[in-house]
C-alpha cells in the first residue's frame, strides 16, 4: 500500500469502524482573473490537498492563522462550496472506507475496471459534490454549520420563532402550532425558553445570538456540526457557557463537530483531534495531548509558544518573524520554510526567497529589470546596473542571509548584469508518522514516509 | 490604593464618572473608577465588552464624543514630565535612566502652592485644562494606540506624512534646528511650515524658489525623525514604507506603524487600547514583544486595556479589573491571578479554558452583564454572583485594601457596617 491507504492506516483520527467524515486530498482553488478577457492568471490555492477522517461522535480542532484555509474548508466539508479536486466522502462505515482508501491509493491510471467501478459506487452515495436528489437533501439534513458572526448570519427581519423554524418548515417536518412547540423544546436545550419566540435578533446578546445560532442548527437533529469560530466573537465568561453547552448536547446526541478556531485553549478543552493548517495545507494532526504536549512541526510549536497560557510563568513568548506567504503561489518544498526558526538547507529554497530579500535591501529592489524562472529554483535575475548585479552575489554569500539558504544554493554567477540563482531542487515535504495517530510534515525527525 | 514603589505617580484616575445619553435613559458606563498609573509601570484594565474600560481609557485624551457622553464627575491628574536638563534625555543617575524629569508647576515653579498641592510638581486634571494644552499633551506626553489600525491610520495619507505629522505638532523647534535654521530667527513663515499651520496660500509660496530650498530642508529633517521612529519598531526596510499607504501594509506592520507614531514623542503614557486582538496569535506576540522592549528603553508607564486575562498576566506588572463600569478588583498581578478576592476575578479567571479543566466543566458565571441604564443602587454583580447576601442588593461595596497593593470592592472581605446591613447572612457566606 502506498501513499493514501498508510495515511488512512495510521491517520490519527481514522477508526475502522468508518467515520461520519473522510476527506481524502481535498483541493479548494479559487481562479484569479486578470485582463480585459478575464483570463485566469493564476489560482489562490486555499485548501490543497488535505485529508483526515472524523469518526462519529468526536471532536476535530481545526486551528491556524487566518489565511490558512480553515474556513474555506469548512464551507466545502458543510456543501457551501464545492471542491476543485478530492472529496470528502460523507458517513462511511468501515469496509466502504477500506475499499476506498485501498483504490485511492492505486494512481488512476494504474486501476482496474473493478476498483474503477467500486470507486464510483462509493462516490455516488458518499462524496458529498456528487450526491443527488434524497441523498442530497438527507446529507444538509445531517450537517449543519454554526457561523462566528451571529450578527450576519441571523436575519434582522426575522423573529426567532421563524428562524429557528425555518429548517423544519423546509424540510417539511412540523408547521403552526406543532411548529412552535418544536422551537420551544429547541430553545430550551440551548438554554432559553418560550418567553424569546417572538423577538428578533438584535433584541439579544452575543451569546444568546449563538445560541439561537445552535438551536436553528439543531433542528433537524443533525450528526454533524460545522462550528466555524463559534466563539470569537464572545467574553470568556459567555464562551465558557457556550463550551459547556455545546458539550452537553453532544453528550446528549451523540453529535460529530468539526471545530474550527484560532484559539489554541478553546480547541485543547474541546477536542479529541487537532489538525493543524498552514497555507493550505496540514502542517501536523494528532490526539489533542500529543499536539499540545509533544508538538513535532515547528509552526505547532511557534503556535503553542506564541499563545498566552494562564498556567504558564512569565516566561518570553515568541512570534513568528514575517508574515504567511501569498497561498497564490505558495512557497516550494515546505510552506512554512520562509519563517521557520530550525530551517534546513533542503526546506525548499527558491528564487523568490532571494526577491524577498531583496525588498529589504534598500535601492537594490528598484534595480531589478526582470526575473526569468526557468523553475522555482533556477532563475536569471536581470538588473539595470553591474553594480546592483555584485551587490545582490554578495548580499546571497554574506551573513545576513540564513546560512540554510547559502548551503541550499547550487550556483551564484554574474555575468554583467545578469545574476544567475540555483538552488538544489526540493520536493514537497510529505506527512511522516511520528506515533500512534501522529503525523507531521516537517524534514526534522523524520522517520519514514508514508 | 497602596503604593509601595517609590516610583512616582503619573496620572491618577479619581472618581471618574462617564454616562451616556440613550433612548432608553442616560447609560452610566463609568460610574466611580478610582486607579493611579506610576511611571514606567504597566497597568492592565480588563473586563469585558461593555464594562466600561475603552471610554475610561478615551477619557485621558478626552476622545469621548460629548454629546451623547456625558462628564458628571471626577478628574484624571495627571503629572507630565519633561527631558532631563542634566543628560538632555540621553538617560542618568538624576533622572533614573528615563531621560525625563518631572516637571515644575508653572504657577510656582517649584517651590509648592495650592495649584500644585505643595507638591511643585505640575499637575493638569485632563478633564478641565483647556483644549489647546490638552493637543500639546495628546500624542506628545500621552500617546494611544487603538484596537483596529486599519481603521485608525488614514487610508488616504502615506505613513511618511502620518508618522512625520507627529513631529510636525509636536516638536517645531526639534525639526527647525535639525533643518539647520535657527527657531528663534526662522520666519514665521516656515515656522507655521514646521508646525503644520500653512494656509493654502502659503504652501504656494513655499514652493517657490526663496522659500523652496528652507521647505526642502525641513522636509528631509522630518523625513530622518520619521525614519528613526520606523526603525525603532523593527520594521524591516522603513525607507520603502514610509511610501506606502496603510492598505498597501499587513496588519502586524500596521500596528507597527501606530506604535512608532505613538512612541515617536517618547511619551509619558502610552494608552494601549486592545492593541493585538486583530491580529493573529504570531504576529501578537512580536508586537508585545516590541511594546515591552520599547517600554524597557524609555521606561513609559502603559495602560494596557484588553479582555484577554492570560495576555494581560503576561504582560502586565498590575491589573485592574472593570465589572459594568466600576473597578470590582486591583493589585499586583501575580498576586491578582494567584489569589483573586472578588467573586467576578475569580468566575473570569475560572471560566478561560485550560488543561486541566475536564471538558463540558468549565465554570461559566451564569446570566449577564446588567443594564446600565439606572442600575440598581447595591453591588452591579449582585444576581450574578455564587456569594450574594442581602447586603449586596441595597449598598455598593467600596475599593479598599486588602494587603498592600491588592484592594477589592466586595463584602467578603469587607463585611459592611452592622447597622447597614444584616450581617448574620455574610458570617454564613465566609463560612
Amino acid at each position: 500500500m502506498t501513499s493514501t491507504g498508510a495515511l488512512a492506516e495510521e491517520m490519527p483520527v481514522t477508526s475502522r469502524d468508518g467515520s461520519m467524515l473522510a476527506v481524502r486530498g481535498l483541493e479548494r482553488y479559487f481562479p484569479i482573473r486578470d485582463g480585459a478577457l478575464q483570463r485566469v492568471a493564476g489560482h489562490v490555492k486555499a485548501v490543497d490537498g488535505v485529508s483526515f477522517d472524523l469518526p462519529r461522535g468526536e471532536t476535530l480542532g481545526l486551528v491556524g492563522e487566518s489565511g490558512c484555509g480553515k474556513t474555506t474548508l469548512g464551507r466545502v466539508v458543510s456543501g457551501l462550496s464545492e471542491p476543485t479536486g478530492g472529496g470528502v466522502f460523507f458517513d462511511v462505515d468501515g469496509p466502504t472506507q477500506s475499499t476506498l482508501d485501498d483504490v485511492l491509493a492505486v494512481p488512476i491510471e494504474d486501476r482496474s475496471e473493478k476498483q474503477r467501478s467500486d470507486l464510483e459506487t462509493i462516490e455516488r452515495s458518499h462524496r458529498i459534490d456528487r450526491l443527488e436528489g434524497a441523498a442530497w437533501k438527507q446529507f444538509r439534513r445531517n450537517c449543519q454549520v454554526v457561523f462566528q458572526d451571529s450578527f450576519a448570519s441571523l436575519n434582522p427581519r426575522h423573529l426567532v420563532r421563524d428562524i429557528v423554524g425555518r429548517p423544519l418548515k423546509v424540510q417539511g417536518e412540523a408547521s403552526g402550532g406543532d411548529l412552535t412547540e418544536k422551537v420551544v423544546e429547541l430553545l430550551e436545550q440551548v438554554g432559553m425558553g418560550r418567553q424569546h419566540l417572538y423577538r428578533y435578533p438584535h433584541q439579544f446578546s452575543g451569546g444568546q445570538r449563538q445560541r439561537i445560532s445552535i438551536a436553528r442548527a439543531l433542528a433537524l437533529d443533525p450528526e454533524l456540526l460545522i462550528l466555524d469560530e463559534p466563539t470569537s466573537a464572545l467574553d470568556v465568561s459567555v464562551q465558557a457557557q457556550i463550551l459547556n453547552l455545546l458539550h452537553g448536547l453532544q453528550e446528549q446526541r451523540n453529535l460529530t463537530y468539526l471545530f474550527i478556531t484560532h484559539d489554541l485553549s478553546v480547541v485543547r478543552h474541546m477536542a479529541d483531534q487537532i489538525v493543524v493548517m498552514y497555507v493550505g495545507k496540514v502542517a501536523e494532526a494528532g490526539p489533542t495531548n500529543v499536539i499540545f504536549d509533544a508538538p513535532t512541526h515547528p509552526y505547532t510549536r511557534a503556535l503553542l509558544g506564541a499563545s498566552p497560557d494562564l498556567e504558564d510563568d512569565r516566561s518570553q513568548f515568541h512570534g513568528l518573524e514575517g508574515s504567511v506567504p501569498d497561498p497564490a503561489r505558495p512557497p516550494e518544498g515546505c510552506r512554512f520554510h520562509t519563517r521557520c526558526p530550525v530551517v534546513t538547507p533542503v526546506c525548499g529554497w527558491e528564487v523568490d526567497d532571494v526577491v524577498l530579500r531583496l525588498q529589504d535591501e534598500p535601492g537594490l529592489f528598484d534595480q531589478v529589470d526582470g526575473v526569468e524562472h526557468r523553475s522555482p529554483f533556477d532563475a536569471d535575475l536581470r538588473f539595470s546596473d553591474p553594480e546592483a548585479a555584485r551587490r545582490l552575489s554578495g548580499l546571497i554569500e554574506s551573513q545576513r542571509v540564513p546560512a540554510a539558504m547559502r548551503e541550499a544554493i547550487e550556483e551564484v554567477t554574474v555575468d554583467d548584469r545578469t545574476v544567475t540563482v540555483r538552488f538544489q531542487p526540493v520536493d514537497e515535504v510529505a506527512l511522516t508518522v511520528r506515533g500512534p495517530g501522529h503525523v507531521a510534515a516537517c524534514v526534522h525527525g523524520q522517520s519514514r514516509p508514508i | 490604593m497602596p503604593i509601595s514603589d517609590t516610583a512616582p505617580t503619573i496620572a491618577e484616575v479619581r472618581n471618574l464618572k462617564v454616562y451616556f445619553n440613550t433612548k432608553a435613559g442616560i447609560v452610566q458606563a463609568v460610574d466611580g473608577v478610582d486607579f493611579s498609573i506610576k511611571d514606567g509601570e504597566t497597568l492592565g484594565l480588563v473586563g469585558e465588552t461593555g464594562c466600561g474600560k475603552s471610554v475610561t481609557a478615551r477619557s485621558f485624551l478626552r476622545l469621548v464624543p460629548m454629546p451623547p457622553g456625558i462628564q458628571v464627575d471626577g478628574s484624571i491628574l495627571f503629572h507630565p514630565r519633561r527631558i532631563c536638563d542634566s543628560c538632555a534625555g540621553a538617560g542618568c543617575a538624576i533622572c533614573d535612566q528615563t531621560g525625563r524629569v518631572a516637571a515644575k508647576c508653572p504657577a510656582c515653579s517649584g517651590t509648592g502652592c495650592i495649584t500644585c498641592s505643595n507638591s511643585g510638581i505640575e499637575q493638569v486634571d485632563l478633564l478641565t485644562v483647556p483644549e489647546k494644552r490638552l493637543r500639546q499633551i495628546r500624542g506628545d506626553r500621552i500617546a494611544m494606540i487603538f484596537q483596529d489600525p486599519g481603521k485608525a491610520l488614514n487610508p488616504s495619507l502615506s505613513i511618511r506624512q502620518q508618522v512625520g505629522e507627529v513631529f510636525l505638532q509636536h516638536r517645531t523647534t526639534e525639526v527647525l534646528v535639525r533643518a539647520g535654521l535657527d527657531p528663534d530667527e526662522a520666519s514665521s513663515l516656515l515656522e507655521r511650515r514646521a508646525s503644520l499651520q500653512s494656509r493654502s496660500v502659503e504652501k504656494v509660496l513655499l514652493s517657490i524658489p526663496p522659500f523652496r530650498s528652507n521647505r526642502n530642508r525641513i522636509d528631509k529633517a522630518v523625513d530622518q525623525m520619521t525614519l528613526a521612529a520606523l526603525a525603532e519598531t523593527q520594521i524591516p526596510n522603513p525607507l520603502k514604507v514610509m511610501d506606502r499607504y496603510p492598505h498597501e501594509l499587513s496588519g502586524g506592520m500596521k500596528q507597527r506603524v501606530m506604535i512608532a507614531q505613538a512612541l515617536a514623542c517618547n511619551p509619558d503614557l502610552l494608552i494601549a487600547d486592545e492593541p493585538t486582538t486583530a491580529l493573529d496569535v504570531t504576529v501578537q506576540a512580536r508586537i508585545i514583544e516590541l511594546i515591552r522592549e520599547l517600554q524597557e528603553r524609555t521606561k513609559t508607564a502603559v495602560l494596557y486595556i484588553s479582555h484577554d486575562l492570560s495576555l494581560v498576566k503576561r504582560v502586565c506588572d498590575r491589573v485592574a479589573v472593570m465589572y459594568a463600569g466600576r473597578i470590582a478588583e486591583v493589585g499586583s498581578s501575580d498576586e491578582l491571578f494567584s489569589d483573586p478576592q472578588h467573586p467576578y476575578t475569580r468566575g473570569l479567571l475560572a471560566a478561560i479554558p485550560s488543561a486541566s479543566h475536564e471538558r463540558g466543566r468549565l465554570v461559566a458565571i451564569e446570566g449577564t452583564v446588567p443594564e446600565l441604564v439606572d442600575p440598581d443602587p447595591g453591588c452591579r454583580f449582585a444576581g450574578r454572583c455564587p456569594h450574594e447576601a442581602d447586603v449586596c442588593s441595597t449598598i455598593d461595596p467600596d475599593l479598599k485594601p486588602t494587603e498592600e497593593d491588592h484592594a477589592v470592592a466586595c463584602f467578603i472581605h469587607h463585611p459592611p457596617d452592622a447597622a447597614a446591613a444584616s450581617l448574620p447572612s455574610f458570617e454564613r457566606v465566609i463560612r
